[in-house]
């Protein structure tokens, strides 16, 4: 055995020096982020959960666990009519998800049609607070290029702090299982800190990047098309997207999307479809796009694009793909954990959480070293408070009227959060007489209360059987369990003790 | 299978762990055996996985599950402390630089790590899209995953370094080299 030194490394990159220089801009980006990026990362532990949710807010329409190529043409001839010239989204029933769903989308309306296995349309998708919930993580309600942008930016963020925090933290591994609880606070909030940034980094590196990259997306390519072909996006976006016929708006026949179906099922035994899109139906510039995915990939590699007479114009599979082709379709798949089941989701779910965990003690760390510092901010210690635990108890309250009131969150769920969001953080800064502990313990108890009455309404308007149980019974778990704990510390409330190394 | 691949995933990650935290334990020996062991599991329970699941889904698959095992034993070798009464020194990490108090110095390392740092990575990051060999996707993909992972390297660098002037110089320079090259070949 080697003999090993327990003293802190001194050399390259772990200078006492450039520790302390890394660490404050660790700090100050941290800072300057953090309520960003906690919501980012709350909204996206829970977006995870998004098809869930979708099957929870309406348990009551048709389950299809397969689909004949019958019924789906038969689907798609009785949707024609209402799309028009409108690209028709046609995604398959999977394991997650299983409901044959039938989409429309354009600048000002979407619909969502679902049908049953004999491909009869049963209903319209309303899931107010799923929508609601998915695009405050994507935008944040704001205009898609802004929204995303800023979202994106926070990535960029989350990825320069776990690049930093390792930079500064030069014992990373000799202190990799040190949990130590119940001394000092910001001890404790360093060691969390520090073991869920450390040991799930992998899961934190991928989510921040492929988040960035996707939030980025609009202004990456925009700068490569003014840098390379004069501001034309369509040239940059057409190396990555399927081809389509040369425009020809002559009236033809509608595409015949069951001998395509056949078609790509004989030339691709091992795949199954996955999306179909139809695009200009009932003219000569028609296209149909087929993407079909196997067993043992991450993404859809199987593709075929069809012309309005049933040509294929363009077929990919397994092996013929560029690398970059395969990025594209890994990316979103990757970011949300729609890979490996259920499994997967509950462990993006949690690690989605502990990166919650990390952004807030981070921040608690920063408060408590100003405290022991004799500078005390309590007004931001009570800020913080009413985010960390408003933002729950606020997404509590819009799931309780999403289920109670839809037509309601449908129209102005986003006012209703952001409007709750303000107040709580003007409320928390006026109110100096509240405590930070004592905002974090109320707050806590209002989110695992509003947990369990989403449950009940829930079960009391559709049911306690179907798609929502699983749902309704983690919400009770988790709401008693909230409402119930009830440790409520101050910050650094112990003593004026410094130690650890975070934030 | 993903449902006997998960528990598995999880137990090897605890198993690493554990292994690990043995090896790590003792702060005045080393035991390589024991740390390569450790490694290993965690490695293994990947490769595993993309044996099993694909090579692909399995390695995902065992990055999301096998912290979640690890993590486990960090929690369960949690330590329970008192609070204590006096200052403690050698618990002190290294605590950061005293941030300057001068606005303008804040205003313009946001201006160099936010704008000028993204200028810097897309400069480069254009470049590798129009100058590397390969398909043209793959090179935009990967040029597109470059632009936040350099961005972010560079943010961390330019609120880290004291000196504006050279974090400019170095920014700027590297914007218009990027840019100017990426725009002398364009994309083909």
């Amino acid at each position: 055995m080697m003999a090993r030194s327990d003293k802190t490394p001194k050399g390259g990159l772990y200078r006492p020096d450039i520790v302390r220089a890394v660490l404050s801009g660790h700090s100050v980006l941290g800072i300057a982020f953090a309520a960003v990026i906690y919501l980012v990362c709350l909204t996206g532990a829970l977006s995870v959960f998004q098809q869930d949710f979708t099957l929870w807010e309406q348990p009551h329409l048709p389950r299809v666990e397969s689909i004949s190529d019958a019924a789906v043409v038969r689907a798609v001839a009785s949707v024609a009519p209402r799309v028009g010239d409108q690209t028709l989204f046609v995604i398959f029933p999977d394991d997650d998800m299983p409901r044959l769903r039938l989409t429309t989308q354009n600048a000002h309306e979407e619909h969502n049609w679902i049908t049953d296995a004999q491909g009869r349309i049963t209903g319209e998708v309303e899931t107010p607070w799923t929508e609601f919930l998915t695009t405050l993580h994507i935008q944040l309600h704001l205009p898609r290029s802004w929204g995303g942008f800023i979202v994106g930016l926070t990535g960029v963020a989350l990825l320069s702090s776990l690049i930093s925090g390792i930079l500064s933290h030069p014992r990373v591994l000799r202190d990799a299982f040190h949990l130590r609880l119940g001394g000092s606070r910001r001890l404790q909030e360093a060691d969390w800190h520090n073991r869920l940034g450390v040991w799930a980094l992998p899961f934190h590196v991928l989510v921040s990047l492929t988040g960035a990259l996707l939030g980025l997306s609009t202004i990456i390519v925009g700068a490569l098309a003014m840098l390379l072909y004069r501001g034309d996006t369509g040239q940059v976006y057409a190396m990555l997207l399927p081809p389509r016929p040369a425009l020809d708006a002559r009236a033809a026949p509608p595409p015949d999307i069951g001998a395509m179906l056949a078609a790509a099922r004989a030339r691709a035994p091992l795949a199954q479809p996955h999306l179909l899109t139809i695009t200009h139906a009932g003219h000569r510039d028609a296209s149909v796009a087929l993407s079909e995915e196997r067993p043992g990939l991450l993404a859809a590699q199987d593709s075929f694009v069809f012309d309005a007479g049933g040509r294929i114009i363009q077929e990919k599979h397994p092996g013929t793909l560029t690398l970059g082709e395969q990025i594209l379709g890994s990316l979103g798949i990757l970011h949300f954990g729609w890979f490996g089941g259920v499994a997967v989701r509950i462990a993006y779910g949690l690690l989605g959480l502990a990166l919650c965990v990390v952004t807030s003690s981070g921040i608690h760390v920063w408060l408590a070293r100003r405290r022991d510092r004799g500078r005390p901010a309590p007004h931001w210690e009570r800020v913080w408070a009413s985010i960390l635990w408003g933002q729950p108890a606020i997404l509590a309250l819009t799931a309780v009227a999403g289920v109670t009131a839809p037509a309601m969150i449908e129209r102005g769920a986003t006012w209703v959060w952001l409007g709750l969001t303000i107040a709580s953080l003007i409320a928390a800064a006026v109110l100096t007489r509240v405590t930070d502990a004592e905002i974090r313990l109320v707050l806590r108890r209002v989110t695992g209360v509003l947990l369990v009455v989403t449950a009940v309404a829930h079960a009391a308007r559709h049911g306690v059987s179907g798609d929502g149980v699983a749902v309704d019974a983690v919400l009770v778990a988790a709401g008693i369990t909230l409402a119930w704990f009830r440790r409520g510390q101050r910050i650094n409330a112990a003593a004026p003790i410094a130690a650890g190394a975070a934030g | 299978m993903a449902w006997i691949a998960a528990p598995a995933l999880v137990i090897a990650g605890a198993g690493g762990g554990w292994l690990l935290r043995m090896s790590w334990r003792d702060r005045q020996r080393e035991r390589p055996a024991l740390v390569a062991a450790g490694w290993a599991l965690l490695v293994a329970g990947a490769a595993g996985a993309g044996l099993v699941l694909g090579v692909m889904p399995g390695i995902a698959t065992a990055l999301a599950l096998a912290p979640l095992g690890v993590l486990a034993v960090v929690a369960q070798g949690a330590t329970w402390r008192e609070a204590r009464k006096a200052r403690d020194r050698s618990a002190l990490a290294p605590e950061p630089l005293e941030g300057t108090s001068r606005a303008w110095r804040g205003w313009a390392k946001g201006l160099l790590a936010g704008p000028l740092g993204m200028t810097a990575a897309m400069g480069i990051a254009f470049c590798y899209a129009v100058w590397m060999p390969g398909a043209v996707q793959t090179r935009l993909l990967i040029a597109a995953l470059l632009v936040p992972l350099l961005w972010g390297l560079a943010m961390t660098w330019t609120l880290a370094d004291q000196r504006l002037l050279r974090s400019t110089a170095v920014l700027a320079g590297t914007s218009m080299l990027g840019f100017g090259l990426a725009f002398l070949k364009g994309m083909s």
